[in-house]
């Protein structure tokens, strides 16, 4: 196994080996296992070979390769066996002993992808990647899936319109609350509309929204087992961050999976427990989470116009992994005429980069096929779901537009975004 | 804001989130996993410790053991769940069968006879009272599951039993077998169609069909009626080992239910603390990533289950503790006392019996006889005074407990 300085959770993986029962919940609700043998589900890959795998020993398996890392397993089992996190970190040991191909070194690194395809190149970058000849060279030559969805770069990036908007008058000069956005790749390279979204949904609730410098999460890397790039990631966001999470500001995202990272993903998976790491994962909220929040103390402000809508709500594995319930739902349940039905299916197959890989790919249209199946039958041409790789697998998979929650919450305030 | 909550997926809780949730409480149920449902046989087994049938025993309970589950409730709150219960299944197109006048013996995957009182109707025709020859078929894929060794013991105990192994067809071969792939396998109809020409084949002089209770999840009445009219014989369904179909079944059709009277589940947050004052429990937190989630309560069900599920803990210096709420725990005053000397004595272990103390409003008890929270009810395994696994009373115990402290909490008993 591979030494992490400083590491407390190996011990607690190791020891959560003995609380697993065989029960095979986990197995009966892995998404990947129900689409294919190649992944022989969580119990095995899991608590089962870890007993096999020892330091100066080459892994015992392939198959932990195909675990997406969507923590369905953690979240059913019983026991409270850590499976996500001991698949994680088999792979990450996997991809030291054998190398990380470089397609999974690309498709990881989604703020160098961001920075060279958003802007006024974008329209070019676009047409190229939707060009189909070249998606089938890039298949060939990278191993892409040609048909795997692609978000569209952004002509300007949300940090860009941030720095050139007009700042909103402070009220009376009163010392107002102050929470640092993080964006995260997706808002900044491709859906900036979402971050104006976040933006002015919390500066209408008296919120002075600050954006410190951020680089990617790291949970590509994370999830592609490149552990010491992903450690360079988040020891440089916890160094922009920390100052803020220290005089008890919170960090508020609205990628689930980017404030996931920030809060367990990253400080767990690479060992990391200073102060600081700990300060900021302590101070990190999701979006709805910290509105619900906020509507707990009676801070949160709904004034909202009826929107009289029911729409399909799909909770993104990564959202569940956090342990928050639904918060979206909480708070979007006080916009007078909304409906929003929960889908209940587990996972929507594309688990991050997991869906564009081509020998994944159908796996993970097979993951997302009963999702995909309720949308349909929704008969809804809108869903619902908080993170951006689930949003464009559904669109892909379903067919029809799907967007953040709190692109409705923002709608539901009348500000046009 | 959601100020119900419910601790525990298990049958107790979900039956608690559904009256919780039919007085419009809108209940948030946190567990720390799927559990009961997922590990147990789907049966509803009130009384199956001797020959009394379900309501004698409950009844005489009432009179000779004033600390167990069903005399804090009595046989009246017990017949009122299992009618709600039967109306919800019914209402979900998977109906139970069965009631508190006699238990019905129900073969187990290792061929031994266990009473049930109430079952799915899928389970139905596996009455082993009902005479004729059986034939029990299983595959080699499906691991824990093997017909030749259940009909050998059937027939031991007099029963006409075969068992035989079919053959799965080609285009359905997975590389890993549970009970759950083999659910989404008759789940098509094209497979059905298959297994359903191979056991007239062989079916002989059966009558009835024994099959692993794996028979679909999403239309399994739909399914027995289709192997019914390929084999031509009455089919039924006996429960395996976890991951339990029927109880998954089961887990969902509750799901559904509870969401639609306005309640909400949230599976994978354990509960870890409670805090309260003058009786009255305040806050509960849940485990989360990077901090703890609170909760404010108005009122509390307690479902988290008992040794086997979690709820209780006992440690190897004897201390017995309640892992959700710490509330105080009746359990034997030393680890010398847990158990008694014979593994098989009649009377049971005492240790299996630990679990909190409630009054007849099902609310905590401390060791004085006190009260400990005004607004908090015990279901399920957490309850002391039953030892369930000897008793055959666990999903019983469960499901009357868990709907009478539901109503009772919705302010529905007087």
């Amino acid at each position: 196994m591979t030494v992490i300085p400083e590491d407390q959770i190996e011990h607690s993986l190791e020891q959560s080996l003995d609380y697993c029962i065989k029960c095979n919940i986990c197995t009966a609700a892995c998404p990947v296992s129900a689409a294919t043998d190649r992944f022989p589900g969580p119990k095995y890959v899991g608590p089962q070979a870890q007993r096999f795998r020892h330091e100066r020993q080459p892994s015992p398996d392939e198959s932990v390769d195909y675990c997406s890392g969507c923590r369905v397993c953690n979240e059913v089992c019983p026991t409270g066996v850590r499976i996500a996190e001991l698949n994680a970190r088999a792979r990450a040991r996997m991809a030291a002993e054998r190398g990380i191909p470089l397609r999974n070194r690309l498709i990881s690194r989604s703020g160098l992808i961001g920075r060279l395809g958003a802007g006024p190149q974008a329209p070019l970058a676009n047409a190229l990647l939707g060009f189909k000849p070249l998606r089938v060279i890039i298949e060939r030559t990278l191993g892409i899936a040609r048909e795997a969805p692609l978000p569209a770069f952004s002509r300007y990036t949300f940090r860009s319109w941030f720095r050139r908007r007009r700042a909103p008058q402070t009220t009376n000069g009163a010392p107002k609350r102050q929470v640092v956005y993080f964006h995260g790749c997706s808002a900044n390279y491709y859906e900036p509309w979402i971050g104006k979204a976040v933006v002015a949904v919390l500066e209408h609730n008296g919120v002075e929204v600050l954006l410190p410098r951020q680089r990617c999460c790291g949970l590509p890397l994370l999830s592609n087992g490149d552990f010491a790039a992903a450690r360079r990631a988040h020891e440089a966001n916890v160094a922009f961050l920390a100052p803020y999470a220290l005089r008890n500001i919170p960090i508020v995202g609205a990628s689930t999976s980017c404030t996931l990272t920030l809060k367990e993903e990253a400080p767990e998976l690479l060992g990391m427990h200073s102060d600081t790491v700990r300060a900021v994962a302590r101070q990190t909220y999701d979006i709805f989470e910290f509105l619900r929040m906020l509507h707990e103390r009676g801070e949160l402000r709904t004034d909202f116009h009826p929107i009289e809508r029911t729409l399909p709500y799909h909770p993104p594995c990564q959202l569940r992994a956090h342990r928050i319930g639904r918060p979206a739902l909480d708070v979007l349940e006080l916009v007078p005429g909304l409906r929003l039905v929960e889908t209940h299916a587990s996972c929507c197959g594309i688990a991050g980069t997991y869906g564009l890989k081509v020998e994944k790919y159908q796996i993970s249209m097979n993951v997302g096929a009963p999702l995909f199946e309720t949308v349909r039958r929704s008969g809804a041409n809108l869903a619902l779901c908080d993170s951006e790789t689930c949003r464009w697998q559904i669109s892909h998979g379903a067919g029809v537009a799907a967007r953040h929650p709190i692109e409705i919450l923002a709608e539901a305030y009348g500000l046009v975004t | 804001m959601r100020t119900t909550i419910v601790i525990g997926a298990g049958l107790s809780g979900l039956m608690g989130a559904l009256a919780l949730a039919e007085a419009g409480l809108r209940p948030l149920l946190l567990a720390k996993g799927q559990g009961a449902t997922h590990w147990t046989a789907g049966t509803i087994d009130v009384w199956g410790a001797d020959e009394r049938s379900p309501r004698e025993a409950v009844q005489a309970i009432r009179a000779s053991q004033s600390y167990h589950p069903y005399a804090l409730i009595g046989v009246h709150a017990v017949e009122e769940a299992i009618a709600r219960f039967r109306a919800l299944t019914e209402a979900s197109r998977y109906p139970y069968v069965g009631g508190l006048e006699r238990n019905v013996p129900l073969p187990t995957a290792a061929g031994a006879l266990r009473p049930a009182a109430l079952m799915p109707v899928t389970m139905a025709a596996g009455d082993m009272r009902l005479g004729g020859d059986v034939l029990i078929a299983g595959f080699r894929e499906l691991r824990d599951f093997y017909p030749p060794f259940i009909a050998a013991n059937l027939a031991a105990q007099g029963i006409a039993a075969r068992g035989m192994y079919l053959t799965l067809p080609p285009a359905f071969r997975r590389r890993e077998y549970t009970t759950i792939t083999f659910a989404r396998m008759f789940d098509d109809p094209a497979f059905r169609s298959e297994i359903g020409r191979q056991l007239r084949a062989h079916r002989g002089n059966a009558s009835r069909i024994g099959l692993p209770a794996v028979l679909g999840l999403r239309d399994p009445l739909g399914a027995v009626a289709h192997l019914q009219n390929e084999s031509g014989a009455q089919v039924f369904e006996i429960p395996t080992l976890p991951p339990s179909v029927p109880g998954i079944r089961l887990f969902t059709l509750f799901q559904n239910a509870i969401e639609q009277a306005g309640g909400r589940l949230q599976i994978g947050s354990e509960v870890i603390r409670g805090e309260g004052q003058d009786r009255h429990l305040t806050t509960i937190w849940s485990e989360a990533a990077a901090r703890q989630q609170a909760h404010r309560v108005e009122r509390a069900l307690l479902a988290t289950g008992g040794i086997a599920g979690g709820g209780i803990r006992a440690d190897h210096t004897g201390i017995v503790r309640e892992t959700a709420l710490d509330l105080p725990v009746r359990a034997p005053a030393s680890r010398a006392d847990w158990f008694a000397p014979r593994f098989l004595d009649p009377q049971g272990h005492a240790i299996y019996a630990a679990g909190v103390a409630a009054d007849a409003r099902l609310r905590p008890l401390g060791a004085d006889g006190e009260i400990v929270y005004e607004n908090v009810a015990v279901a399920g395994a957490t309850l002391a005074g039953a030892d369930t696994v000897r008793e055959r009373s666990r999903s019983g115990v469960a499901l009357a407990t868990g709907w009478a402290a539901g109503r009772i909490l919705a302010g529905l008993v007087s």
